[in-house]
């Protein structure tokens, strides 16, 4: 049986991200607009549109550049939305063959379309590109498009067309010569092999597929027969068609609107089933499960479980699934259910003979989730103080299992208590000589005896986030004689008293 | 009203990165708050104590000394507690320690150099007790601060720890020199710490003592401070946490605020003016004495040095004739009695022991600056020009009154022949006794820019963009600030943290980063230099270096020999040894004859690599002062300086020098003075004779005054001498009006003029220099290669115009190439030079030389095989360098630059080592030459990127016919027509200058191949052109034609950058 013949078409759609981003913005396209990348202050033009480009506005430059060009758009770049295009890309290709490999890089869409026997569907070559390039015009991107019965020479030529030419279509054994007067720019060359040929004088394919190829080899290994073979057009092809992506999703439509909680968590019993029987046929557990609910109304609530380590046991899934929706309830009468898991792989823990006993994970979970229900979201974990003198600075870490003993030895001298009031409460302060006098607080007024102070601190001067504080320890009295040992804080940003903190 | 304290722990910003303020900056802030008295204890040394001195003894302020040292016993310094997360390092608490007296001073400084010492390289170091056992006499100790030893104590054990250390304190000081110190910055820790230290005070019975551990002047330096810390410990400012200040309370607080702030300690503050009072010693108090000399049984130092300077005048005058032989011997002996009465004969004989050091080991030397007033040095041979003959003032030099030791710098060919010589001074006076001076490493624009954007957390691609912008020309105009060419590299200057970017690389201006060796200034002392100042290792092995600059150690009466690395001097010892052996021809730098060829050369200014005329200003003076005589070249040297442009001298003087203007003198007694520069004075000496001849000041008045005019902050004692001098005036008969003249004169050039015989011994140099281009140009061209980077212009430009004067130059040939460039003998008994294997960029000088060593064994290479066989050091990337510039060429088989690239690519590649025992194997079997030769084009790019230079054809050559077609002139056909025809000129851009002097007008200098072009760009079009000036390579200039005197420019009105292909040409910029 004889090999049928290949032929390939490869779509290059250039300035990608500038591109996504006007797809949907009509009203721009006439205007120079460039897509900034970067964190600001230090951004620079990624991408930019045909108009943006004729007024000189070139990559790599700054905003302040970019500026000084009159009625330029300047965009932040999206990643979500270039992904975005990316999916719909594949879909319009995917409409005219199944296999298609995908060969992207930062600013450009890239890739290649097995279109062997499509004859019969789409007509020639030419008739299919020009239907999927009317196709992606209609989605708002332009693209080029070359068709080759070598895969890497239609990609060389797709990305190496003029800009004014969309389709190039070239016959059997001609690939040489359409790829002889593209520049060496169309290969993905590394910098070593690039400063070689520009010192050789090399430029273009067709110089560089006159090379010897022995003598080539000798000079640059099995690459140099790679290269040299590119630049022919010779280089055979293994195709790695897009796999579908592994997505684990359960959707369904109720019959009835659900209110009651039990009755969903059955819906969802019978789907987390499905799903862990698929997880499962992979030999992978879920990590995390999110619900997403349509609601009775047009709302839509959605929950994501993650528990510590990722499980198969329907019954935790339940567990955690209910006590999560049991603390957020939706808030009206629910359509319809999608489950949506990702997936991570099965992992038993192995304690050290003599290490400490601790709960098992999938009953720690259950019990954090409760707790978490009870006090909120990023409430639960260890409270770790952060390397600042920034006052309340802390951030909560979940749980982990301690490793050693505790590196830090407890002081055996007696240390003052207090009692910190979270969040701390205002007070009215009167100060005499710069110093508080008395002050009102919790509707009492109270006489300072002794105030201490006061304690500065301030920081953070180069950012936004600058602070400073001024604390005093103060003795007082209340009009019905009783004491108040007490820490009264100013903020010195906002001139604003606050009382923080009680003495035992 | 201050008088309740007196700050007596202060650190500034020589604790390097731990302190924010410039000693300066304290005083000033002392001053304002009326403190009468300020102590600054720096981190392990005394390195800001000299400039803080000199500051307060200006402001009436008494400056205490001392340091807080690291001592390792002591052990660690307060860290915050295990349980708060931090990344304070661990580091040895530091004591303070201050000086009481002169014996106190000297120990600290032997205590400091004893353990810097210690170490092996240059590092922090740390004390141990038993140095602090073995020098404590005479200091007094303070318990310290957070970094102190009782705050860790304290910490570490609680009170009884803190006793301890307190008592061990006592006992290693004295119960009456230990003071417990009170700090408080607002912190309950410290407050806490604080009654501990009070308890132990008083059950010990020791004096508490409030200090504010001050690290900078003022609250907002905080900031500063706080970039210091995250600097020093390599983070980013976002990161540093606990490492930061916890507040900015400590600056220089007035005595009402610490007064009130320890009002509940009695004592605290009146025990600093108590202590303050104890201080006696200051600075002034060094004990400082240069070595003495030593000298046969029964001589004296002074009869010693009288034998030498005689045997000298005999040698270098009995030839001159019977008159200037008694002239010299009645100043030689008018100069020995001064400096027996100075005491100053050590000086001369240690400085003469160099010279003849030098002399006996080949090493050229020469000495420059004002001793070369002296006839002594001259008959010592420490200086070269005759101050007899050219009637110098012996006063510039060496003054009784001045109470300052004399300067002498002496130039030595660079590099290794000053090592040697330093190596000398090192070994004849011990490592105690001998050091080099220090630089202290500045924050500049650049290194602030960098370091500030990493603290600030920028990513290190926008940081070398950012540092990269900070220009660096000398004018700075109003649009120069920094802020402006952040914006006009594209930087949002409005956004918040760039702008405190800008503000704290603004701040950080100026402000010490660390501490380097200077490059030539060495101290001598007699006995023990480490009880005069702290010594400590430099990175170079072998060195060490004293904690003071040289500006420090001039002020404090320290004597310093500067020996200094000057690149003509070896450019001219190499041409003394490549003259006679390739000319045939003897030659004695003592007795180059003046020669009309030479002078003419310098008229037309055709001046290219000759010494100090070379710039673009000297070139276009050269014309109109029209030099003739050695004299001339001495103004010459002079007149295109700083000074006399701003001091409105050097246009005076060319256009009284070329007659369009009649030569007057302010008064006749001053003819005999002023003549020889045409009424104009330009020298410094000529000033010192003015106040001679009519105030009737002495010598040494004189120089005071030049002195005084010299130093911008001596208003008052220039006020009293400009009485005296017009008291002096009138009692000769000067009216009114001329005085003012005399005293304008004075005045406006004092502080910018040029001692005469400085001048002279660069004249010297810059004749002879000039004597070798004109005579022997394959010679002069081939040693000032080899001795680059030096001079104004790059090789490219150098062998440019060597060409155009005749020369052949050769490119590299690895078949003849040696590492230095080097002469060769024509067929028609002519000479070219031969560009050395150095100036292949990216070759290893050890693999350079193993080729040509191979050569001398076996002959020339036969194939890159052989060369790669023979030469295995060679790496591939060296192959392809030397492939890339043509110089494997001549090799057989080889038939252009790219054949050998190609070649070399096979076997540049590594094999086994069973193949590489035979080159020949490595061959390839085919003899196909694929590749394409390289185009002009492409050989100039290739030229210019791997030797920086091209000894084909100028770039320009090339686009002659197309600039012709567009009535574009060559720089030779600049000189053909008129003044005030509109031009178009093209070149590459060789110089670009921006002096400060010229109100922000750009000089560029524009290469052709027929010679150089001169182009003015106004302010103006700088700021519409910006980046055309600043950035091409190649520039077309449309404008005016200016010929005035021979001297050419083109006044430009457009520019436009030409297409540069790449080429990596190189200007000499902001020069």
């Amino acid at each position: 049986m004889s090999k049928p013949a290949e032929l390939y078409a490869c779509l290059y759609a250039r300035e990608l991200p500038a591109q996504a981003l006007l797809r949907l913005r009509p009203e721009l396209r006439d205007q120079p607009c460039v897509v900034m990348d970067g964190i600001p202050p230090l951004q620079q033009v990624c991408s930019l549109n045909t108009n943006a480009r004729l007024r000189g506005i070139a990559h790599g430059m700054t905003r302040v550049e970019v500026d000084a060009v009159p009625g330029s758009v300047a965009l932040e770049r999206s990643h979500k939305t270039e992904s975005a295009v990316k999916a719909i890309l594949l879909e319009c290709v995917g409409a005219f063959s199944p296999r298609v490999e995908e060969r992207s890089d930062d600013t450009a869409f890239l890739c290649g379309i097995d279109i062997a026997g499509t004859h019969a569907l789409f007509g020639p070559p030419e008739m299919l590109a020009r239907g999927l390039l009317q196709r992606l015009r209609a989605v708002g991107i332009s693209a080029s498009l070359a068709v080759s019965s070598n895969f890497h020479a239609a990609v060389c030529l797709a990305k190496g067309l003029p800009r004014c030419v969309s389709i190039r279509v070239i016959a059997p054994g001609e690939e040489a010569a359409a790829l002889t007067d593209l520049p060496l720019t169309t290969l993905a060359l590394t910098d070593e092999q690039a400063e070689t040929f520009a010192l050789w004088g090399i430029r273009t394919l067709g110089r560089l597929a006159e090379l010897p190829e022995r003598e080539l080899i000798a000079r640059m290994g099995q690459e140099g027969k790679r290269l040299r073979q590119l630049a022919r057009g010779e280089l055979p092809h293994l195709f790695q068609p897009v796999a579908p992506a592994f997505t684990l999703r359960e959707q369904i439509e109720l019959d009835s609107p659900v209110e009651v909680l039990d009755s969903l968590l059955f819906v969802i019993g019978v789907m987390l089933d499905q799903l862990i029987l698929r997880a499962k046929a992979r030999i992978v557990a879920l990590a995390s499960v999110t619900v997403s609910l349509t609601l009775d109304g047009g709302g839509a609530h959605a929950r994501t479980v993650r528990p510590a380590l990722p499980s198969n046991d329907k019954q935790l899934w339940i567990k955690l699934l209910h006590l999560d929706l049991e603390a957020h309830p939706p808030q009206a009468a629910i359509l319809a259910v999608a489950l949506d898991a990702e997936h991570g792989i099965t992992s038993k823990v192995q304690l050290g003979l003599f290490s400490q006993q601790l709960p098992e994970p999938a009953r720690l979970d259950v019990t954090l989730a409760r707790l978490r229900a009870i006090v909120g979201e990023g409430n639960v974990g260890r409270a770790v103080l952060e390397d600042t003198h920034a006052p309340e600075a802390f951030r909560m870490e979940s749980f982990t299992v301690p490793s050693g003993s505790p590196a830090v030895v407890p002081s055996a001298q007696p240390r003052a208590a207090m009692r910190q009031l979270r969040p701390p409460e205002t007070a009215s302060v009167v100060l005499q000589n710069q110093r508080p006098a008395s002050f009102f607080f919790r509707e009492g007024r109270y006489t300072v005896e002794c105030a201490y102070g006061p304690w500065r601190s301030s920081g953070n001067w180069w950012n936004q986030t600058l602070w400073g504080s001024e604390q005093w320890d103060v003795v007082a009295r209340a009009q019905d004689g009783s004491m108040l040992c007490c820490c009264l804080v100013r903020d010195l940003m906002h001139n604003l008293w606050q009382m923080e903190a009680f003495y035992d | 009203m201050t008088e309740g304290y007196v700050e007596l722990h202060a650190a500034s910003a020589f604790s390097f990165l731990e302190g924010a303020s410039q000693p300066e900056a304290l005083i000033e802030r002392a001053i304002e708050l009326q403190m009468p008295a300020i102590a600054l204890l720096d981190r392990n040394g005394v390195y800001g104590c000299a400039r803080f001195h000199t500051s307060a003894a200006r402001n009436k302020v008494r400056a205490h000394i001392g340091a807080e040292i690291a001592v390792s016993s002591l052990k660690v310094r307060l860290t915050p507690p295990a349980w708060l997360p931090h990344l304070q390092p661990s580091e040895p608490a530091r004591l303070p320690l201050l000086c009481e007296s002169r014996q106190g001073y000297q120990n600290l400084c032997q205590l400091i150099t004893q353990f810097k010492m210690r170490e092996t390289t240059k590092q922090e170091g740390a004390a141990k007790l038993e140095d602090l056992e073995e020098h404590a006499l005479g200091l007094i100790c303070l318990t310290g601060g957070d970094e102190g030893p009782l705050s860790a104590a304290l910490m570490r054990g609680g009170e009884e720890e803190g006793r301890n250390v307190v008592e061990q304190m006592m006992r290693i000081f004295g119960p009456h020199n230990v003071y417990v110190e009170l700090q408080r910055h607002g912190e309950r820790e410290q407050e806490w710490r604080n009654l501990s230290a009070l308890r132990i005070a008083r059950s010990l019975k020791l004096p508490v003592l409030a200090t504010n551990g001050v690290r900078y002047a003022r609250a907002y330096d905080r900031e500063i401070l706080d970039v210091f810390t995250a600097i020093r410990n390599h983070t980013q400012l976002d990161r540093a946490g606990r490492l930061l200040a916890l507040n900015s309370l400590r600056h220089l607080r007035s005595a009402k605020q610490m007064i009130s702030l320890f009002r509940d300690i009695p004592g605290a503050t009146e025990n600093t003016i108590e202590l303050s009072s104890r201080l006696q010693f200051e600075l002034t108090d060094l004990g400082y004495e240069f070595p003495r000399y030593p000298v046969p049984d029964g001589e004296t130092m002074d009869s010693f040095l009288r034998k030498r300077t005689e045997e000298g005048v005999q040698r270098r005058y009995g030839a001159k004739g019977p008159d200037l032989l008694a002239r010299a011997k009645k100043q030689v002996d008018y100069e020995l009695a001064l400096i027996a009465r100075l005491g100053f004969a050590g000086y001369f004989l240690i400085v003469w022991d160099i010279i003849q050091y030098c002399r006996n080991n080949g090493i050229l030397v020469q000495g420059r600056g004002s001793a070369a007033n002296s006839a002594v040095c001259y008959a010592l041979e420490i200086t070269a020009v005759d101050p007899v003959d050219m009637d110098l003032l012996f006063e510039r030099f060496l003054s009784e009154s001045r109470n300052e030791w004399p300067d002498i710098d002496l130039d030595l060919p660079s590099e290794e022949k000053r090592e040697q010589a330093i190596q000398h001074v090192y070994q004849r006076y011990g490592e105690l006794g001998a050091a080099m001076t220090a630089n202290v490493i500045a924050y500049r624009g650049k290194s602030a820019a960098r370091e500030v954007g990493k603290v600030l957390g920028f990513d290190p691609e926008s940081l070398g963009k950012l540092s990269s912008l900070v220009g660096r020309w000398e004018w700075r105009g109003e649009n120069d600030t920094m802020a402006h060419s952040f914006h006009g590299a594209g930087f949002d200057i409005r956004h918040p943290r760039i702008a405190k970017y800008i503000e704290l690389c603004v701040r950080m201006q100026d402000l010490p980063r660390h501490l380097g060796q200077h490059s030539g200034g060495m101290v001598i002392c007699q006995g023990q230099l480490n009880r005069v100042v702290p010594l400590e290792r430099a990175s170079m092995p072998g060195r060490t270096v004293v904690q003071w600059d040289k500006e420090d150690c001039a002020d404090l009466g320290i004597i310093k020999v500067d020996l200094l690395g000057l690149g003509m001097m070896a450019v001219i010892k190499d041409c003394l040894e490549l003259i006679p052996e390739h000319y045939g021809e003897p030659i004695d730098l003592a007795q180059l004859p003046q020669d009309d060829e030479v002078y003419q050369t310098m008229q037309k200014a055709d001046t290219v690599g000759m010494f100090q005329i070379e710039s673009r200003a000297q070139m276009a003076s050269l014309p109109r002062n029209c030099p003739r005589k050695f004299y001339d070249l001495v103004v010459q040297v002079a007149i295109i300086r700083p000074g006399p442009i701003v001091g409105q001298m050097a246009s005076p003087y060319m256009r009284r020098r070329q007659g369009k203007e009649e030569i007057s003198y302010p008064h006749p007694s001053l003819e005999p003075i002023l003549k020889r520069t045409y009424g104009v004075p330009l020298f410094q000496e000529q000033l010192l004779r003015m106040a001679m001849a009519v105030a009737n000041f002495s010598g040494a008045e004189a120089d005071e005054l030049r002195r005084a005019v010299g130093m911008r902050r001596s208003w008052e004692r220039m006020k009293n001498l400009e009485g005296k001098l017009r008291a002096g005036m009138t009692a000769n008969g000067i009216n009114v009006p001329t005085q003012n003249t005399i005293v304008q004169y004075i005045s406006s050039f004092a502080q910018y003029g040029f001692p005469e015989s400085h001048a002279a011994s660069f004249a010297l140099l810059a004749y002879a220099s000039a004597y070798f281009k004109v005579k022997y140009l394959a010679a002069f061209t081939c040693a000032l290669l080899n001795n680059q980077p030096m001079g104004f212009y790059s090789p490219a430009v150098l062998v440019k115009d060597a060409q155009r004067h005749g020369l052949r130059v050769k490119p590299i040939d690895i078949q003849v190439s040696c590492w230095q460039c080097t002469i060769e003998h024509e067929p028609d008994g002519t000479r070219s030079l031969r560009i050395g294997l150095g100036y292949a960029k990216g070759l290893r000088r050890q693999a350079a030389e193993a080729l040509a060593q191979s050569r001398v064994l076996y002959g020339p290479f036969l194939s890159v095989e052989d060369l790669v066989h023979r030469v295995p050091s060679l790496d591939k990337r060296e192959l392809t360098v030397l492939a890339r510039i043509g110089a494997l060429n001549r090799i057989t088989g080889i038939a252009h630059r790219r054949d050998a690239l190609w070649q070399v690519e096979r076997a540049g590649k590594p094999e086994g080592p069973l193949l590489s025992q035979n080159g020949e194997w490595l061959k390839d079997e085919s003899e196909i030459k694929p590749l394409d030769p390289m185009r002009i084009d492409e050989r100039l790019v290739a030229d210019y990127a791997g030797t920086s230079l091209t000894v084909g054809r100028h770039p320009m050559y090339y686009r002659r016919a197309e600039l012709q077609r567009n009535h574009i002139l060559s720089a030779r056909e600049l000189c053909t027509r008129e003044d005030g025809r509109f031009v178009r000129v093209a070149g590459c851009v060789i110089a670009r200058q921006r002096p400060g002097t010229a109100k922000g007008f750009i000089f560029m200098s524009l290469e052709d191949e027929t010679g150089i072009a001169n182009i003015i760009v106004t302010p103006d079009l700088y700021e519409r052109d910006r980046l055309v000036v600043t950035r091409s390579k190649f520039l077309l200039v449309e404008g005016k034609l200016q010929n005035q005197d021979n001297v050419i420019h083109v006044k430009a009105i457009r520019l436009k950058a030409l297409a540069d292909h790449a080429l990596q040409v190189q200007s000499h910029d902001f020069h």
